[in-house]
């Protein structure tokens, strides 16, 4: 049960230090020193203490938008396995509930942003809703692919079996299904080259400006949230790409840890390699990803 | 090897998608040069009997060929040309990229109706070949620019050639080799019609060549 | 020693092509084309003749291969040829005069020209059916830009869909090789035996039946593109129309014939195949029926003298499908229409090109009066069109004639109709135009030169080989054309 817990509570707290090492990484590819590794911590702490705006055309559902963010992904850890140790809650097709708990959460950022009653932030809202509809085929395609290879639909199982054999015997289509799951990761976090979370121009803008609102605890919990929610996707990621299962608690969780570290690593790369994709390119982008996946089922059906 | 192989064949399938959503010429000949050279690797991965050379020979030809001359070649056409550096579909590149999928599906399907798997099994040649194909037969239907339409033939014959290879592996080499001479051939002509087609109209858009009818 | 004739005939005019690029002035090239065109037709006609002596040639292991089938193509490919390069010399001379003729043109027609014939000679003597489909695929790229000698916008829009349109249907064509090849998995046929015709015509009971049908369907498309059968003609009327005369001649009066025979080849494989099921015949003669409506759709309202000849191209080549179709008699009918059909068109091309030359326009309805002003080829152009459309003496009429017999014995009704109504549609329609411009009023008045003494002889040897063959068929070509359909049938 201890053990158990262990993967949601690190998940939960080492959440953030994804966001230090991606920005590291890309002070590292301009140049410069970047932020200390703890500096995510230092703004939530500093965001916590302060108070909340509430603007008066609001409603219960602007308040609840961040909490219930934050609420979902947490759950969503839940259900994540941690190489061979399987997640606390597992059952079959429970990788569907994993993507419709941060689909949940992502209605209610978007209801939080609408409620606003800014035209603004409802450009964002329409555009986030649109390429998380495209992203979800990439991610169940790809995950169907994980599924068929491994022959069981419980995520704990899927990951489980991902093992040196497997990527021996379906290595094409695995690195398919991870590349996939890479953009969606990039997609779904709102990262360069889909989209930049640094910048604040309303021509380019997704995730950043529905949340332009909110302030003091609400936005540390949205900040939190979108790490667990970078940390929910690594996890699956390195789940299937790093298949280190020796059943050596230590070796596997450094191999995890290793596995993450080098997915914030990426993601700075991408980040500092790359321009943002312009906005009409962006569905073509997450539908290639789409497309990589249905290779992959298809490499994996025969 | 069936790995390997496997990985050739993604890759194929993956260059189709990447030529439909690309949006530059110069992006899409580069990915038409790494599906040559991905198809030239097929008859090497997949020899089984009799001498390495003839595979060899005819895989290394294809990859030069298809490598490394035609975007040689299609470059120096466009340049010459001086055509504007977009693609300018007919059909969007979303939706390109969704008609590529639905082909990969109808080749998954034809290949299992038509009983075409049995003859190369454990691969996924022939629906990819297939498919290959199709999306060459749809970048031909679909694109503005002489150029584009080019690349869809050489698509469209790296799709026959890779069928070529899973269901008749044991074609003469002189055959394939007059093959891809024709290949060439018809390649070098496209662009310098294309150059041509630039001179007189200006531009290299096929949909202005619309004054023959009737 | 056979191997060397037929190499010969193959690889001459390469030679000659290579000859015409280092002539010094037009004229000298327009000369190596008219005697090299006489000479290496003459060969291929005596190869020919040797061949139905003979039953068949081989040489390199069956390579190089010719049956009568390809013989009677030969012997259609030597005349339609020698014609035509006589006639280049006639019709380039008046470009000569003008000066849109240069060396740089000169050199590049030539050069293709006899490369031209190297690529179709090629696709008839070779026995191995990749090599044939390599053939076919070099008649369509040398012969894109003998489509634009001159390079304007019109013959370069011809040119480009000539070259889309047949590259990518030759490819189908090979990927019904292919399965050709996989089909003939049980025979375990090594490397050099596997797509060679006589090897596969000698098993062809044990292809398997199912990748054989899907081989005809993709080959029927494939070279029924370079045929022009409906629906995949569109090229060409645009690249009749374009090409020059000498051009469009070769292009009806052989090029769509070699797509043909291709198709001819296949078929005793394919029948063989499937047990003479006759599913493949069946599949040509619905072919056939939809190029026919087709044409006769489009030339009923046509006044451009070429495209209405590109059109009747069309539907002669979906008479011939229908005759191959039809089996048994109508199969030696086909091949007796693609040799009148030869004879008929590049003359009707001849005569529509030096009109078009003389009153500088392809319409019909400025060419009135032709037979007044311009005899020789006026009545070339009206002789050659009562032909086509099938006056009763000319050897059209009685090699379509023999069709209807054959469906009328094969009990297809309903194709026997289609044929009727669409030759009808076809007979009213050209006749009107061809009354016009024979008789009729033109507005130009054009530049009349008199006609050569070639010309007078391909005039009248055109129409008069026409009319003989349609009163008196010799025995000794009516033997061949039966040992040739012997070999459709696969009897």
């Amino acid at each position: 049960m201890i053990r158990a817990l262990l993967p949601p509570a690190v998940g939960l707290a080492a959440s953030p230090l994804l966001f230090a090492v991606i920005n590291r990484t890309k002070a590292f590819f301009a140049g410069r020193r970047g932020p200390p590794l703890l500096q995510p911590y230092f703004d939530l702490w500093k965001l916590l203490q302060k108070g909340a705006t509430y603007s008066r055309t609001t409603t219960w559902v602007f308040r609840a938008g961040p909490v219930v963010g934050l609420a979902c992904s947490a759950t969503a850890l839940l259900l994540l396995p941690w190489g061979n140790l399987p997640a606390l809650v597992a059952f079959p097709g429970d990788f569907v509930l994993f993507a419709y708990l941060l689909s949940v959460g992502r209605f209610f950022t978007v209801l939080a942003a609408l409620d606003t009653g800014s035209s603004f932030e409802g450009m964002g809202a329409s555009r986030e809703v649109f390429f998380s509809a495209l992203s979800e085929p990439a991610l169940f395609l790809g995950l169907a692919a994980v599924a068929v290879r491994t022959r069981t639909l419980c995520l704990s199982e899927m990951v489980g079996a991902i093992s040196p054999s497997a990527w021996a015997a379906e290595g094409p289509s695995l690195v398919l299904v991870c590349a996939a799951l890479f953009a969606v990761l990039l997609a779904e976090n709102a990262r360069i080259p889909v989209d930049d979370p640094t910048t604040h121009l309303e021509l380019t803008m997704i995730h950043e400006v529905m949340v332009l609102d909110h302030s003091g605890p609400d936005l540390a919990f949205i900040q939190w949230g979108a790490a667990v929610k970078l940390w929910l996707f690594g996890s699956l990621l390195v789940g299937l790409a790093v298949p280190v299962r020796t059943g050596d608690a230590w070796l596997d969780g450094a191999a995890f840890a290793a596995g993450m570290l080098a997915v914030a690593v990426l993601v700075g790369v991408v980040e500092s390699c790359m321009a943002r994709v312009r906005l009409v390119r962006v569905p073509v982008l997450i539908l290639g990803a789409a497309a990589l996946t249905v290779v992959a089922l298809v490499l994996v059906v025969r | 090897m069936g790995n390997l192989i496997d990985g050739v064949t993604a890759l194929l399938l993956i260059t189709n998608l990447m030529l439909l959503g690309s949006s530059f010429l110069s992006s899409c000949i580069r990915i038409v040069a790494l599906q040559g050279v991905a198809v030239g690797l097929l008859p090497i991965l997949m020899h089984e009997r009799g001498p390495l050379w003839r595979p060899l020979l005819l895989g290394v030809a294809v990859m030069i060929l298809k490598g490394g001359v035609f975007p040689f070649v299609l470059s120096r056409a466009m340049r010459e040309a001086d055509v504007r550096r977009e693609v300018e579909p007919f059909v969007g590149a979303t939706l390109s990229i969704v008609c590529g999928v639905l082909a990969l599906m109808l080749s998954m399907w034809l290949a299992a109706r038509l009983g075409l798997s049995a003859i190369a099994p454990g691969t996924l040649i022939v629906p990819a070949g297939l498919a290959t194909m199709l999306i060459g037969l749809f970048v031909i239907a679909s694109r503005r620019k002489a150029v584009t339409q080019v690349l869809g033939y050489i698509v469209m014959e790296n799709g026959i050639f890779a069928l070529g290879v899973a269901l008749a592996g044991g074609i003469p080499l002189l055959v394939e080799l007059g093959i891809l001479l024709d290949a060439f051939v018809a390649v070098f002509i496209m662009s310098i019609a294309t150059y041509h087609i630039n001179r007189e109209f200006d531009h290299i858009d096929v949909d202005q060549l619309n004054k023959l009818k009737g | 020693m056979i191997a060397t004739l037929l190499l010969v005939a193959l690889l001459a005019p390469v030679l000659a092509s290579g000859l015409c690029l280092l002539m010094p002035r037009p004229g000298a090239v327009l000369a190596v084309v008219r005697t090299g065109g006489l000479i290496l037709g003459a060969w291929l006609a005596s190869l020919a003749c040797v061949a139905f002596k003979a039953g068949a040639l081989y040489g390199a292991g069956g390579w190089l291969y010719m049956d009568p089938l390809s013989a009677f193509h030969a012997l259609v490919l030597a005349v339609v040829y020698a014609a035509s390069s006589v006639y280049a010399d006639i019709y380039f001379q008046a470009e000569l005069a003008d000066g849109s003729f240069g060396l740089e043109q000169a050199r590049r027609f030539g050069s293709l020209w006899f490369g031209a014939l190297a690529a179709m000679t090629m696709v008839l003597v070779s026995g191995n059916l990749g090599l044939m489909w390599v053939g076919m695929e070099a008649t369509t790229l040398i012969t894109a830009f003998l489509i634009c000698v001159h390079v304007r916008p019109l013959a370069l829009e011809a040119m480009w869909k000539y070259l889309v349109v047949c590259s990518v249907g030759v490819a189908f064509a090979f990927v019904g090789t292919i399965l050709i090849g996989a089909s003939a998995q049980k025979l375990n046929l090594n490397a050099y035996e596997l797509l060679l015709w006589t090897r596969l015509r000698g098993s062809a009971a044990s292809l398997d039946p199912a990748f054989m049908k899907l081989a005809f369907v993709f080959l029927l498309v494939g070279y029924g593109t370079k045929a022009g059968l409906a629906p995949m003609h569109n090229w060409l009327p645009d690249a009749h129309s374009q090409a020059p005369a000498p051009v469009s001649a070769l292009f009806s009066g052989f090029m769509l014939n070699a797509g043909l025979y291709c198709i001819m080849r296949c078929l005793p494989l394919v029948e063989g195949a499937l047990g003479g099921s006759g599913w493949a015949m069946h599949l040509l003669i619905v072919m056939g029926c939809i190029s026919i409506v087709v044409a006769a759709a489009f030339i009923a309202f046509q006044h451009d003298s070429k495209r209405l000849l590109a059109y009747s191209s069309v539907e002669h080549m979906g008479i011939i499908a229908l005759g191959t179709g039809l089996g048994g008699a109508g199969v030696f009918a086909a091949l007796w229409h693609t040799l009148n059909h030869a004879l008929c068109k590049p003359l009707a091309f001849f005569a529509a090109g030096r009109l078009g030359q003389v009153y500088g326009s392809h319409d019909l309805r400025q060419m009135a009066g032709s037979l007044r002003k311009t005899p020789w080829w006026g009545a070339g152009l009206f002789g050659s069109l009562l032909a086509l459309i099938g006056v009763a003496p000319f050897a059209i009429f009685m090699s379509e004639l023999q069709i209807l017999k054959a469906a009328a014995n094969a009990r297809a009704f309903w194709a026997m109709g289609i044929f009727l109504a669409a030759t009808c549609i076809v007979f009213v329609g050209v006749l009107r135009h061809a009354i016009e411009a024979a008789w009729g009023e033109s507005p130009v008045e054009p530049q009349v030169e008199n006609a050569g003494r070639a010309s007078q002889a391909l005039v009248l040897g055109g129409l008069g080989i026409l009319l003989l063959l349609g009163l008196w068929l010799p025995g000794p070509l009516s033997r061949a054309i039966e040992q040739a359909a012997a070999v459709v049938r696969g009897g």
